[in-house]
């Protein structure tokens, strides 16, 4: 059988063609060109932000400390710190183990308010060891220090070492808050650090745990491992000289576990940044589908003058292509301009929520590029391959314009129902499933499914509602009206991929608001029960689940003897690792515990009932997001390392809490200070006496804690504080909604201008029929605002069920939060008229186009 | 006394960068129930000339006056409020809506106007040109012939004092045609409009009372039968 060679230069004259067909009839409309590149590029944008500032928001967690830190293999850890003989024992082995112990905690810089990592290591036997190792800071710091200082100031409380970024010389002051005391240290030595990002405070080991209260403990220990046997093995022969509760690790898993605790929360939102890239996919389609039916003509005399049918369906992707390559090369400089503004937001987030975190530097790599291209260009041509399909089936005989298309759709109506039934019932099955990995992967492939049914379900939602209400619309109205809906319903196929963009986009607005209304609702109803005291005290100083300052046991006992207080409730927090995920080990004061305490726990029963079963007991409390994660349920039985122990504790209750997603294991105060005999509380409840002025409590608490740096809040504050940290939560869900909504009406506008091209024959004709520019006019909005109203009812129910699986399945299966249903209807109300004017808005420019149109140029073309 | 009436009307515009020069000093007057057929070569100005009978458009110098009116200088509301009046068009591929039913089709002039009573006026206009029973079909659902008589319909629905009609059987067959030309004739004599035609058919500049023959944006003969 012969075969066609390709001839030399066909692949030149190939391109000539593609410009010629594709290219220079795209430019030819250079606004909607425009427009429809500007979608892509916002919507690749986006996912390209999230992506930056989320690796830049959660990559920086104990950066500096890790730096710090030095080349080492293992740490040794416990809850509540290592004891500080431990360091003698390793020290003792006989073998050539570098042992490196470490005081980690944050101070607040007092002329700054900025909280920075305190570090405190052996400055006298370290910088020894590092001398040899080129550019450590750590040989800096010797270096520079030695030759000044001696070795009884390094030991110093107030004796500190400082990045280069801080700006200070040796010897100034500096004024640090550690825990609740506010201290003047002295400047010893400047170092150099990498940036604001990366700066710390360093101490000597011995100084820096008289500040912190934690004389006899350490909070890691690094060792350098001899090389030769394995880092496990190693790992045994250190934990064999151990006391059970005192773990050994790789170095560096506390970086892996806070990064795996985050991955649900990065994951989301990356998923949440993908809805604008979906809306954007429509509009691809939109775009290509208008190019095919404008082209119908065109095609079959392609085909009929030696064209193959691969030829139309890659002359019709390499448009699309080329409209992703453009909006993919716009969003990278737009995406790294969004990450920088959401980087702060996510990381204020990661570090309310998870874990102590600074927004590290936004790293563009070759990949970020790759990654922005792939995206760009592989959703406008997956986008494009059902239009550019349906090129390739034209023939010469059949190409014949519009209408054979728009009917062969009306005709499939029943069976794009049937798809639309058959997908939601899909949705439905994957929403029972069980996460992947804690990642509700099906939970997502639901929300797919039903935005794929939606997609089916709209085209017939369309003509069903244009073709019963055009003639009511046109007697409310104006004959206008009636045109508009009617050229809806006629143009079916790009009226459904409007209406279904827009609602994509409404819908996501519309379930993440109900997600977020009613979470709200429920940690507002949730503080209520929980916050039953009068005040609430605790160091001064930025809050980070993972920080833990105390206030002494002295000054707890003086605010307990204020006249007008009648209980102090002392908790204390303790930072541990529960099957390798960071948690929060909690004691609350039960002897203190107030009787009007009203936790709400998955069990049912009353706090009193469930405090019972906790006194004195080795027995403890988990939160709800804690029992999801580790799987634990009331009755089971949790082994945990406190101090040098390892005990067993009884889960007698799971008790919902919003306030962290790290998740909280709850304990007596009386059974911890068995394991962890540090009586410093790190938070003051405290309960002001019937009749006494609780306001004038609070001042008193004021005088005799003036010496010390905390903060009283009144429940009433602490509330309005939550509230306020929850709301900067979920700004940027909102951005990302916003942009979404923004690429679905920048689609509007193009398709609408799109459709006055089309429709100028018969834009042309009312002219001549007496209809004025002004009627013109109206005619264009009209059904801008008709494909504004089926957008939003389809969104509105789409964006119900998808709520519905945000919070009763991604949320549950990401976070373990129990959230109760509640309609934020004024939210919605207000979101929903606020995209409703938008998209008319959309349609201004096309409708003056519109009543440009000269009628008497395309009635004398026809 | 003429309802149309052109007065040493020139009209030039410019196609691809070129001066064309339309009409060249036409002068011509229509009355009531008058047929007046427009003949000539593609490009001679007939289409033109019903542009500017139609206040679609504005001459260069010269006069039109459409039911006394002088429309040059109109803005843009009095030239569509001229059209809503006194002018009605039929093209020669139909134009019709085809979103809209015959009699959606029919009444659209009168619901642009923001007039009442519009269904029953239309009806009346279908019965005119004998398309009862046909309301309520689409364009699509009709034949040529069908299409043109509706396209009357529409143009007579506001019952305008003049009609213009280019080449309204150019896309028809000789049978066809020759109805929609009777229906034509008979509509200008009972409604008394002033109807001109542009044409190139041998059949419909029969049955004209006047016959302009244009060539080059002038009148060459006028012909009154």
């Amino acid at each position: 059988m012969a075969t066609l060679k390709k001839s030399p230069g066909a692949d030149m004259a190939r391109l000539k063609l593609f410009y010629r067909m594709i290219v220079r009839p795209l430019l030819h409309e250079p606004v909607r060109l425009i427009l429809t590149v500007l979608a892509v590029a916002l919507g690749v944008a986006v996912v390209l932000a999230i992506d930056l500032a989320g690796g830049a928001a959660a990559g920086s967690f104990h950066s500096s400390m890790e730096t710090l830190a030095g080349d080492n293999d293992v740490e040794v850890v416990a809850s509540g710190g290592v004891p500080e003989n431990v360091v003698a024992t390793l020290t003792s082995l006989p073998y050539a183990l570098r042992i490196s112990p470490r005081i980690e905690d944050y101070a607040v810089v007092g002329d700054s308010k900025e909280t920075v990592p305190l570090i405190g290591f052996d400055l006298v036997a370290e910088g020894s060891k590092y001398l040899s190792s080129e550019g450590g800071p750590s040989s800096n710091i010797n270096q520079q220090s030695s030759a000044e200082q001696s070795v009884a100031a390094l030991s110093e409380p107030t004796s500190v070492w400082l990045g280069a970024s801080f700006r200070k010389q040796t010897g100034e002051k500096i004024e640090l808050l550690l825990n609740d005391q506010t201290y003047l240290c002295t400047v010893r030595g400047v170092y150099p650090d990498w940036g604001d990002n990366e700066r710390a405070i360093v101490m000597d080991i011995a100084g820096a745990q008289r500040a912190l209260r934690r004389l006899g403990r350490v909070d890691r220990i690094l060792i350098k491992l001899p090389t030769g046997a394995s880092v496990q093995d190693w790992q045994n022969k250190i934990k064999d000289v151990l006391p059970p509760g005192i773990d050994v690790r790789p170095e560096g898993t506390a970086t892996d576990e806070n990064r795996k605790m985050l991955a649900a929360f990065r994951w989301n939102l990356r998923l949440l940044s993908y809805i604008a890239l979906i809306v954007g996919a429509f509009l691809i389609y939109n775009t290509i589908s208008v190019s095919v039916v404008r082209r119908r003509a065109e095609i079959g005399i392609a085909r009929a003058l030696g064209a193959s049918r691969g030829n139309v369906l890659l002359a019709f992707l390499g448009e699309a292509a080329c409209i992703g390559l453009a909006g993919a090369l716009i969003a990278l400089p737009l995406g790294l301009l969004m990450a920088k503004g959401a980087v702060n937001l996510m990381a204020l987030t990661v570090e309310a929520l998870y874990v102590s975190s600074r927004p590290g530097n936004i790293a563009v790599t070759g990949s970020t590029v790759t990654l922005s291209l792939l995206i760009g260009v592989g959703i406008a041509v997956i986008s494009a391959l059902a239009p550019a399909s349906e090129a390739m089936q034209v023939t010469p005989v059949d190409a014949m314009g519009r209408g054979r298309r728009e009917y062969v759709m009306q005709t499939h109506a029943s069976k794009h129902l049937l798809i639309a039934f058959l997908l939601g019932l899909a949705a439905l099955g994957a929403s029972r499933l069980p996460p992947i990995g804690g990642k509700p992967v099906f939970g997502y492939l639901a929300a797919i499914l039903l935005i794929a049914a939606a997609a089916y379900a709209v085209p017939t939602m369309v003509s069903f509602i244009s073709s019963t209400t055009s003639r009511l619309l046109g007697k409310l109205l104006g004959v206008e009206a009636l045109l508009a809906s009617r050229s809806l319903a006629a143009s079916l196929r790009r009226t459904s991929v409007l209406v279904a963009a827009l609602a994509t986009a409404v819908a996501m607005m519309t379930s993440v608001g109900i997600m977020v209304g009613s979470f709200r609702q429920t940690v507002v109803a949730w503080m209520n029960d929980e916050l039953p005291a009068d005040l609430y005290i605790r160091p001064a100083g930025d809050p980070a689940p993972d920080r833990h300052p105390t206030i002494s046991s002295e000054l707890t006992d003086d605010i307990a003897r204020v006249p007008g207080v009648a209980a102090v409730e002392r908790l204390r927090a303790y930072e541990i690792t529960y099957d390798h995920m960071p948690a929060t080990l909690a004691s609350v004061d039960l002897e203190n515990l107030a009787a009007d305490q009203r936790s709400d726990f998955l069990s049912g029963r009353t706090t009193r009932e469930v405090f019972a079963d906790l006194r004195g007991e080795n027995a403890v409390i988990v939160s709800e997001p804690f029992a999801y994660k580790h799987h634990v349920k009331r009755g089971d039985v949790l082994a945990l390392s406190l101090g040098e122990s390892r005990a067993s504790f009884r889960v007698v209750d799971v008790t919902y809490d919003y306030a962290s997603e790290r998740g909280y294991v709850l304990m007596d105060r009386a059974t911890m200070l068995r394991y962890l005999p540090d009586p410093t509380p790190s938070n003051l409840a405290v309960f002001v006496r019937p009749g006494a002025d609780p306001g004038d409590v609070r001042k008193k608490i004021q005088e005799i804690t003036a010496d010390h740096h905390l903060l009283i809040f009144s429940d009433r504050d602490l509330r309005t504080e939550a509230i306020r940290i929850f709301d900067r939560t979920f700004a940027i869900t909102y951005a990302l909604e916003t942009v979404a909504v923004i690429v679905a009406i920048m689609g509007i506008a193009g398709a609408l201008l799109a459709l006055v091209i089309d429709r100028r024959r018969e834009l042309g004709l009312l002219r001549f029929l007496g209809a004025s520019a002004a009627q013109v006019r109206k005619l264009i909005l009209v059904e801008a605002g008709l494909v504004g109203i089926l957008a939003t009812i389809a969104g509105s129910i789409l964006g119900y069920f998808l709520s519905l699986i945000l919070v009763f399945v991604i949320n549950k299966q990401s976070f373990g939060w129990t959230i109760h249903f509640h309609w934020p209807i004024a939210v919605l109300l207000g979101a929903l008229t606020t995209v409703y004017l938008a998209t008319l808005l959309s349609g201004i420019y096309p409708a003056v186009l519109a009543a440009r149109v000269d009628p008497l140029e395309v009635i004398h073309e026809e | 006394m003429a309802i149309l009436s052109f007065r040493s009307v020139t009209k030039s515009y410019t196609t691809d960068g070129e001066p064309v020069q339309a009409l060249r000093g036409v002068s011509l007057e229509v009355a009531h129930g008058e047929l007046v057929g427009l003949v000539g070569r593609s490009g001679c100005g007939k289409s033109t000339l019903l542009h500017l009978a139609g206040a679609m458009d504005f001459p260069n110098s010269g006069e039109v006056f459409i039911d006394g009116k002088l429309t040059t200088g109109l803005s843009d509301a009095e030239q569509t409020g001229v059209r809503r009046e006194k002018v009605g068009f039929v093209f020669q591929s139909f134009q019709l809506i085809h979103t809209l039913t015959v009699i959606e089709n029919v009444e659209l002039p009168l619901l642009l106007a923001g007039k009442v009573d519009a269904r029953r006026q239309a009806l009346q206009r279908l019965q005119w040109v004998e398309l009862e029973g046909l309301e309520e079909r689409y364009p699509h659902q009709l034949s040529g012939g069908q299409m043109q008589r509706v396209a009357i319909a529409r143009a007579l629905v506001h019952s305008p004092k003049i009609l213009l009609a280019d080449e309204p059987t150019g896309n028809l067959d000789t049978t066809t045609g020759g109805l929609i030309l009777q229906i034509l004739l008979r509509l200008t004599r009972e409604q008394q409009t002033a109807t001109v035609m542009a044409t190139h058919s041998i059949e419909a500049a029969a049955i004209c009372d006047t016959l302009v023959r244009m060539r080059d944006g002038h009148i060459e003969e006028i012909t009154r039968r």
